[in-house]
């Protein structure tokens, strides 16, 4: 087995806030390896986009603070190093795309200056060079006229334009890994198909791994490897694409899976998660869905009184399973249910799926890559006939 | 908590008040006349340029559109930002002015209403936006926000209103005693069913729904989908629900209607549409959408190009830049009956971004000669029936 690229092990994070220190990342273990495409699954205020940023430590301290935990990079734990050795991380084997172009571009250079300015910084060559790159990477992304565009600013391109060229400027100085935060939801429907296109052609030329974060399960089904389903600041579960969809184990999974609409299935009803995102400034104890999961409340109907509990919930009161709200009150990480591996390359941390109490606790290490990918024609004719 | 109980026990008498209004009103209505008639409504927003702000032309954002809501049911209406959506719904509630076209509640001319008829008609026509952080007032308490309607219309004051915005809290399952919080103590979720709150506050039978789950989470999109389909139920409300994601529309919809640049290209019912979608643009939105499924079955079409701006559109119809059924056609007629897109100017000059500025991607890359018919370079196609379900109509020269 080679080694991964990447590996986060019990990574947490804490934010000091006028009312005390909020822990938005706590335990979070996830590895990515070469060419593969990781995706970090989970609502607002679930930590993913935190734990990306601070896999390129970007977390800004203070409020910030990394608690624990280390995050290894081609053997190195970033985490140790100093600013200056970060700075030859950044970009240059690790880069990254978010979710609104406009607001990471700046406004008053034009295209050119922000993508040159990085590869000079990296790639120790002439800036005619690195024009020349640039142009390259231009064209790499599908813009025509490169050198031309290069002259011009973030706000004369469209929406799908600025992303090909955060895209571009990302890849300009060849990552090993990218990290890609919500890369397309600004985006529309078909924009969305070209830029994923993209990616997946691009990661394929340069053998990239991705760390792909979104909410968007479709996105998720066509382009992951590997899928890290986030709750709560931890990862809750974690299995290969097509096992986490036919076999989801953990409660959130299975309700975010039966709440999504989906097309060609027009259900009279959709089921629910009831309750709300939980806020992070207040978890609640034991496991964090317990307010909201339906497994616990199921078999809280039919255990010994003993084994139940009562709790308040936004809608008035439940019973609950006593193990689901057991809390510790030493840490803010204690009372979550642990990450188990409960089935072969199969992570879930939930009391009550099946071989819970059997199953070893490891750290989730998946080294797979889907066979099926969605087949796609560039304005094909084929299939549009009706 | 007694302020509570007398507050869930005054909502026993007032909620079927509330559902026998507009349950009368379909039966009105159920003479085979729409509750909402729009027709070849147009809303162009001039483009000012200068020191003297000269108009130099026109976002044609609406450009003949037509379509009818009928009484309880939802018209889904879906496109891509910049398609005029949006500017529809604004447009029929008149918070934008229309350029032209008409649009009939209960046969009333609404833009024909002034001073107090219009505000009675206000009553019966509501909207939900998209962000409800941003449209509810932040130095106001819920009920007040819940409440303002009510009193506006003159239709609770007092002890009475209160009874009233406690119901309607109840009703889109917020605690009563919540209504003396401000906007900023919710989720986003909580916000959206504080909206839902205001605008059934009058009983209205037609609702715009803008984007109303867009911005939720994903755990909570259904809730609040769930929460509108049974005020319907209940109510008797006819929706007119905008959105961009194809899936909730089509949960959501008895009817959809597909637009592009300005115009409905594809209309029929939620499940004729989707299981046999006629218009290219339709069938390439359609395979577009990610499935959330590992071992994918369907082909996607990536569309070349992005949707060209509203103020410069196209000539003929307005796909023909990126639409690949015509290419095929084109392949097979005659020479003379085809055009070539370089003759026709693209590239080099791109073409303006569907956002009004800047360019979008080029639809032929260089020394690519691609060729389309010329009739729809020429002409634009009109809203024909095509074959299949009765009331399935594309504007599409080259479909069947």
């Amino acid at each position: 087995m080679p080694d991964p690229l990447l590996s986060i092990t019990d990574l947490q994070i804490g934010f000091s806030t006028s009312r005390g220190m909020i822990h938005p990342v706590r335990g979070v273990s996830m590895t990515i390896y070469p060419g593969q495409t990781v995706a970090v699954v989970g609502e607002s205020g679930c930590g993913k986009s935190v734990t990306a940023l601070s896999v390129l430590r970007l977390i800004p301290q203070p409020p910030g603070k990394y608690l624990g935990g280390s995050i290894r990079f081609q053997g190195r734990d970033l985490l140790q190093l100093s600013e200056r050795e970060m700075r030859r991380v950044r970009g240059k084997d690790i880069a990254m795309i978010f979710q609104e172009p406009m607001t990471s571009l700046n406004p008053v250079y034009t295209i050119g200056d922000q993508i040159i300015e990085a590869i000079l910084l990296h790639q120790g060559v002439s800036s005619r060079e690195a024009r020349q790159i640039a142009e390259q990477s231009l064209r790499d992304v599908g813009i025509a006229d490169p050198g031309r565009r290069l002259d011009e600013y973030p706000h004369q391109m469209s929406g799908g334009m600025r992303q090909r060229v955060m895209i571009a400027m990302a890849l300009s100085c060849q990552p090993k890994l990218l990290i890609a935060d919500e890369p397309t939801t600004a985006l529309d429907v078909t924009i969305q198909a070209q830029i994923l296109e993209l990616l997946r052609k691009l990661q394929k030329e340069r053998n990239m791994a991705i760390m792909l974060i979104t909410h968007d399960l479709g996105v998720v089904a066509e382009n992951a490897d590997i899928v890290n389903v986030m709750y709560a600041g931890r990862v809750i579960e974690s299995a290969t694409v097509e096992d986490l969809f036919d076999r989801p184990q953990h409660p959130y999974t299975e309700g975010l899976f039966r709440s999504m609409p989906r097309l060609g299935q027009k259900a009279t009803r959709l089921q629910t998660i009831e309750g709300m995102v939980p806020n992070p400034a207040q978890w609640p104890p034991g496991c964090k869905f317990h307010p909201r999961c339906h497994r616990t409340r199921q078999l809280a109907a039919n255990a010994p009184a003993d084994q139940t509990v009562e709790i308040r919930t936004a809608e008035g009161s439940a019973r609950v399973m006593a193990r689901c709200v057991h809390d510790l009150p030493q840490l803010p990480t204690s009372g979550d249910p642990e990450l188990r591996e409960i089935l072969p390359q199969h992570w879930a941390a939930c009391h009550f799926t099946e071989n819970y109490d059997n199953a070893p606790v490891t750290l989730p290490v998946i080294e797979h890559q889907r066979e099926v990918r969605r087949e796609t024609v560039e304005n094909g004719v084929e299939g549009v006939v009706p | 908590m007694t302020s509570q109980q007398t507050a869930a026990g005054t909502q026993q008498p007032d909620i079927p008040t509330q559902a026998q209004q507009p349950a009368g009103g379909r039966q009105q209505a159920a003479d085979g006349q729409p509750l909402v008639r729009v027709r070849d409504l147009r809303t162009h927003f001039p483009i000012r340029r200068g020191v003297f702000s000269r108009t130099v032309g026109y976002v044609k954002a609406v450009d003949g559109v037509s379509f009818d809501v009928h009484a309880g049911k939802t018209l889904g209406l879906v496109g891509e930002s910049g398609s005029g959506k949006t500017t529809v719904g604004r447009t029929i509630l008149r918070l934008i002015p229309a350029t032209s076209g008409s649009v009939h509640y209960r046969g009333q001319d609404v833009f024909a209403l002034q001073g107090e008829r219009l505000r009675k008609l206000r009553r019966h026509m509501q909207i939900i936006f998209q962000d409800p952080m941003s449209s509810l007032n932040p130095r106001m308490t819920i009920g007040n926000i819940i409440g303002e309607p009510l009193t506006v219309h003159g239709i609770a004051k007092g002890s009475e209103r209160e009874d009233r915005v406690a119901s309607l809290l109840q009703r889109v399952g917020l605690d009563p005693s919540y209504r003396h919080r401000y906007p900023h103590e919710f989720s986003g979720g909580q916000r959206q069913r504080i909206g839902i709150a205001r605008a059934i506050a009058l009983s209205p039978d037609f609702i715009v729904c803008d984007e109303p789950v867009s911005a939720l989470d994903v755990s909570i999109q259904s809730q609040i989908l769930n929460l509108l389909d049974d005020l319907q139920q209940e109510l008797g409300i006819a929706y007119l629900f905008i959105a961009h994601n194809l899936a909730v529309i089509e949960h959501f919809s008895d009817e959809v209607a597909v637009m592009y640049l300005g115009r409905i290209v594809e209309k029929a019912s939620a499940t004729e549409l989707y299981a046999n979608p006629k218009h290219p643009y339709t069938i390439s939105l359609l395979s577009a959408v990610p499935e959330p499924d590992p071992r994918p079955t369907r082909r996607r079409i990536v569309l070349r190009g992005e949707m060209p701006s509203p103020s410069n559109p196209p000539t003929g119809c307005p796909f023909h830049p990126r639409c690949p059924l015509t290419r095929k056609a084109a392949a097979e007629a005659d020479a003379k009956d085809t055009a070539s897109l370089v003759e026709l100017g693209y590239p080099p000059s791109a073409m303006p971004a569907g956002n009004g500025k800047g360019v979008t991607l080029p639809i032929l890359s260089a020394g690519e000669t691609i060729r389309v018919l010329r009739k729809c370079v020429e002409e634009c196609p009109p809203l024909e029936q095509k074959k299949g379900e009765g009331g399935h109509v594309a504007a599409c020269w080259v479909t069947e």
